[in-house]
C-alpha cells in the first residue's frame, strides 16, 4: 500500500502548489464577479419598468404590468413629435397600408416583449373576425400538454434534478482533471529540468515517488473540485436568499446517488492522474516534446459521456459505464438518471479500482525506465513495452 | 560498508561505457574515481546506486553481515553529477523534505540540519529560497542533503565543481569529517590537488578501463614517470645551450636560471649533472616527485598511445 515516503512526497507536492492567500483572493474575486454580474443584470433588467404605448383609437388592448396602452386623439405626426421631443410615449403604434409600424426612439430589449404582446392581440382579433368564441380562442392560445411515459420503470426521466447533479459532476471532474494536468506536467518535467530526479531516486523507489506525486496532485484536484463546488453553491445560495428572495430547498437532492458519485469521481481523478504522471514521466523537455497533449486524453471520458447524456439507457452510456477507463464519468451519470441494481455500480467500482492499481504500476515503470534514458526521450513503442513489462526496480 | 566490484561491463546504445572494471572499497575510506569526461566514472556510480545494472560482472556490497548487488537506499547518501533542488523553496524546506524522505523524524532532521548549516556557515540563510543563494552555497546545501541522514556510504559525483578555492578547501574538511565519523566516501573529481589531499585510494580511468589503481604511493610506483630534476644556475642559460648540452633529454625552462630536466632513467642523473657542471655554476639541484596531476596526465597520455592503432 502507500508508504510513509509516498505520503511525505504527496504532502510536499500538495503544499507546493497550495498558496492559500492567493487562492482565497481568487475565490473572493470569483464571488465578487458573480455578484457584480447578478447586480448588473438586475439593474439593467428592462422588464421591471413601465412603458407608455400610443396605439390607434380602435385598438382594444388591455394594459399589463409593463405596458400602458393609450389612445391619443392627436394626429400621428403630433404623436411622433411627442415621441421625439419628450417622454410622453415610449412607442407609438400606427397602421400602414400593409403592416403595423412600431415607432420608437431607438432599439431596446423591452420592445421584443411589446412585439409579443401585439402578436398575441392580433391573433385574437383575427380569431374573433373568423367568428371564434372567446373559449375557442383561449383554447387555441393554450400550448398542448405533451407527456412522456416510459415503459422502462428504471428510467427516472430526463428533466429530473439528478441530471443537473450529473452534469455538475462532469463539470467538477473537468475542473479537477485540468488542475491535475497542469500541476503534474509542471511538477514532473520541472523536477527533471531542475535535476532533482536522480537525487530523489537515491532516496525513494520510483513507485513511492510516483504514488506520492499522484496522491498529492489528486488531492489538489479534489481540493479544486471541492472549493469550486462550494463557491458555486455559495453563489447560488446568496442569489436565491438575498437577491431573488426565494427559499432555499435542497429536498430534490438524492443523497443515495451522491454517495455513489463521490467514490467514482475521486477514483476517476486518481486514475487520470496516474495516466498523466506516466506520460509526464516520459517527457524529457516539455518545450520540445509533443507528448504533453496526450495527457488531455483523460478529458475524453467526460466528452463521450456528455454526448450520450440524453440517452442514459442506450448502449453507448451502458458501454461507457462499464469500461474502467470511462466509468468514473459515465456511471455517476447513469446512476443519477437510471435506477440500477446495487451490484452494477459496485462491480464497476471494483473494475475501476483494479485498473487504477494497474495504471499506478505502469506509471512507476515508465518513470523508472524513462529516467534511465539519460536525456533521450522514449518512443511510444518504448513506453508501450515498459507499460507491459513487470520491471519495477 | 565494504564494496567489491568484479569485472563489470556496461554498454549503452552506441557506446561501451565500462569495460571489465574491478576494484574494492574498504569500510571507512575515501575512494576517488578519476578520469576525463566519458571515462565511465558516472556509469560506475549509477551502477553502485542501483539506477542501472551491469551487463556483466558483479557488484557486491557487504554491510552488517548482509550482501546486496547495489548500495541500499537506506545506507546511501548521494550527490549526483546532474543535481539540483527546488529553487523556489527555502534552504530549510528543501533539507527537511529530503531528510524526512530519508526516514528522519522532523525533530531529528531539524537537529542535523542546524548542525550542518552551522558548519557550512549558512545558518542565517536557512529561510531564504535556494535560488537566492550563490552557486557555491547551493552546492553546500546539496552536500548537506547528501549526508543529513548519516548514511554509511556517501557517493559524491564531482563535489568540487562550481566551488571557489576557499570553498573547495571547506569541502575537503567536510569530507575528512565524514571519514572521521566512520562513513565510507566515494567521490569522482577532476581537481587532483584536492583528491591528493583526501583520497585513501583511487582509480584512474580512461575510456571505460582502469588505467591505474591504488594509494597515491602505489600509483606513483605504477606510473613510473620520467624523474624530474630541477636545476638552478648562477648565470643565465638558454634553451639552445641546453639542447646542445643534453641532446637526448627533455627539459622545461622555468626562468633564465631555473629549468627542469626529465631523465629517461634515474641512472642517468650523474652523467647529466656532470655535463651541466662542465658549463655552468650550479646553485642547487633537487629531485621532484610527480604530483597526482602529473601522474594523471602521464597515465592518460600513455593510455592514449596504447589504444591508438
Amino acid at each position: 500500500m502507500i508508504s510513509r515516503q509516498s505520503l511525505i512526497v504527496a504532502k510536499w507536492e500538495f503544499l507546493r502548489f497550495f498558496k492559500w492567500k492567493q487562492q482565497l483572493i481568487s475565490y473572493l474575486l470569483m464571488l465578487g464577479i458573480m455578484g457584480a454580474v447578478f447586480a448588473w443584470s438586475y439593474f439593467v433588467d428592462e422588464s421591471r419598468s413601465e412603458y407608455r404605448i400610443a396605439v390607434p383609437a380602435h385598438y382594444t388592448l388591455t394594459n399589463t404590468a409593463q405596458f400602458q396602452f393609450q389612445r391619443p386623439t392627436v394626429s400621428l405626426d403630433e404623436q411622433l413629435n411627442q415621441l421625439r421631443s419628450s417622454e410622453t410615449w415610449h412607442a407609438v403604434v400606427a397602421e400602414d397600408a400593409e403592416s403595423i409600424v412600431i415607432h420608437t426612439a431607438a432599439g431596446k430589449k423591452w420592445q421584443q416583449l411589446l412585439e409579443q404582446e401585439l402578436q398575441q392581440y392580433f391573433r385574437q382579433q383575427y380569431g374573433l373576425a373568423q367568428g371564434l368564441s372567446p373559449e375557442q380562442l383561449a383554447k387555441l392560445s393554450e400550448p398542448v400538454t405533451l407527456e412522456m411515459r416510459y415503459l422502462d420503470d428504471n428510467y427516472k426521466g430526463s428533466d429530473r434534478p439528478e441530471k443537473a447533479v450529473a452534469l455538475a459532476v462532469l463539470f467538477m471532474l473537468l475542473i479537477g482533471l485540468s488542475t491535475a494536468f497542469g500541476q503534474l506536467l509542471m511538477s514532473i518535467t520541472g523536477e527533471k529540468q531542475q535535476r532533482v530526479t536522480e537525487q530523489l531516486y537515491a532516496i525513494v523507489t520510483p513507485q513511492q515517488w510516483i504514488d506520492g506525486k499522484v496522491l498529492g496532485h489528486s488531492l489538489s484536484a479534489m481540493k479544486a473540485m471541492f472549493t469550486t463546488s462550494l463557491v458555486m453553491l455559495l453563489g447560488i445560495v446568496v442569489a436565491l436568499l438575498f437577491l431573488a428572495d426565494k427559499p432555499l430547498a435542497l429536498d430534490w437532492l438524492n443523497w443515495g446517488v451522491i454517495a455513489w458519485l463521490v467514490p467514482f469521481a475521486l477514483l476517476g481523478v486518481l486514475l487520470c492522474a496516474c495516466f498523466m504522471a506516466a506520460i509526464a514521466a516520459s517527457i524529457d523537455d516539455p518545450n520540445t516534446s509533443g507528448k504533453g497533449a496526450v495527457m488531455m486524453i483523460t478529458w475524453l471520458p467526460l466528452l463521450f459521456t456528455y454526448l450520450v447524456i440524453d440517452s442514459p439507457t442506450g448502449w453507448g452510456m451502458t458501454l461507457l459505464s462499464w469500461l474502467p477507463v470511462t466509468s468514473f464519468a459515465a456511471m455517476p451519470v447513469r446512476l443519477a438518471m437510471v435506477e440500477l441494481p446495487w451490484w452494477q455500480p459496485l462491480l464497476s467500482l471494483v473494475l475501476l479500482i483494479a485498473t487504477l492499481y494497474w495504471m499506478r504500476r505502469v506509471a512507476g515503470r515508465i518513470f523508472l525506465r524513462g529516467m534511465q534514458m539519460y536525456g533521450k526521450e522514449p518512443s511510444w513503442a518504448d513506453i508501450m513495452r515498459w507499460a507491459l513489462s513487470s520491471k519495477t526496480e | 560498508m565494504h564494496i567489491e566490484v568484479n569485472t563489470i561491463e556496461k554498454a549503452y546504445a552506441t557506446v561501451t561505457a565500462v569495460r571489465g572494471v574491478s576494484f574494492t572499497i574498504a569500510s571507512g575510506e575515501i575512494f576517488a574515481l578519476l578520469g576525463p569526461n566519458g571515462a565511465g566514472k558516472s556509469s560506475i556510480i549509477r551502477m553502485l546506486v542501483g539506477m542501472t545494472r551491469p551487463d556483466s560482472g558483479v557488484i557486491t556490497v557487504h554491510h552488517q553481515k548482509q550482501e546486496y548487488d547495489h548500495v541500499p537506499r537506506r545506507y546511501l547518501g548521494y550527490l549526483p553529477e546532474d543535481r539540483g533542488l527546488y529553487p523556489d523553496k527555502s534552504v530549510e524546506k528543501n533539507l527537511l523534505y529530503l531528510a524526512q524522505l530519508h526516514g528522519l523524524s522532523k525533530a531529528e532532521a531539524q537537529q542535523e540540519m542546524s548542525h550542518w548549516l552551522e558548519i557550512f556557515e549558512l545558518s542565517d540563510r536557512r529561510k531564504e529560497d535556494l535560488k537566492q543563494l550563490s552557486k557555491g552555497n547551493q552546492q553546500k546545501v546539496q552536500l548537506i542533503a547528501a549526508v543529513i541522514h548519516k548514511p554509511a556510504l556517501v557517493i559524491l559525483d564531482e563535489p568540487f565543481s562550481g566551488l571557489d578555492p576557499i570553498n573547495q578547501e571547506k569541502v575537503v574538511g567536510f569530507l575528512k569529517t565524514l571519514r572521521e565519523k566512520g562513513m565510507t566516501v566515494i567521490l569522482s573529481a577532476h581537481q587532483m590537488a584536492m583528491v591528493e589531499k583526501l583520497a585513501d585510494r583511487m582509480l584512474l580511468m580512461a575510456k571505460g578501463q582502469v588505467v591505474l589503481a591504488g594509494t597515491l604511493a602505489e600509483i606513483q610506483q605504477q606510473a613510473q614517470p620520467q624523474p624530474e630534476v630541477v636545476v638552478e644556475t648562477e648565470q643565465a642559460v638558454s634553451s639552445e645551450q641546453l639542447a646542445v648540452l643534453l641532446p637526448e633529454m627533455v627539459f622545461t625552462q622555468h626562468t633564465a636560471t631555473r629549468f627542469s630536466v626529465f631523465l629517461p632513467t634515474t641512472t642517468q642523473l650523474s652523467g647529466c649533472l656532470q655535463q651541466l657542471l662542465s658549463q655552468f655554476s650550479i646553485r642547487s639541484v633537487s629531485m621532484q616527485n610527480p604530483d597526482l596531476h602529473q601522474l594523471y596526465l602521464a597515465a592518460m597520455a600513455a593510455h592514449q598511445q596504447e589504444v591508438q592503432p
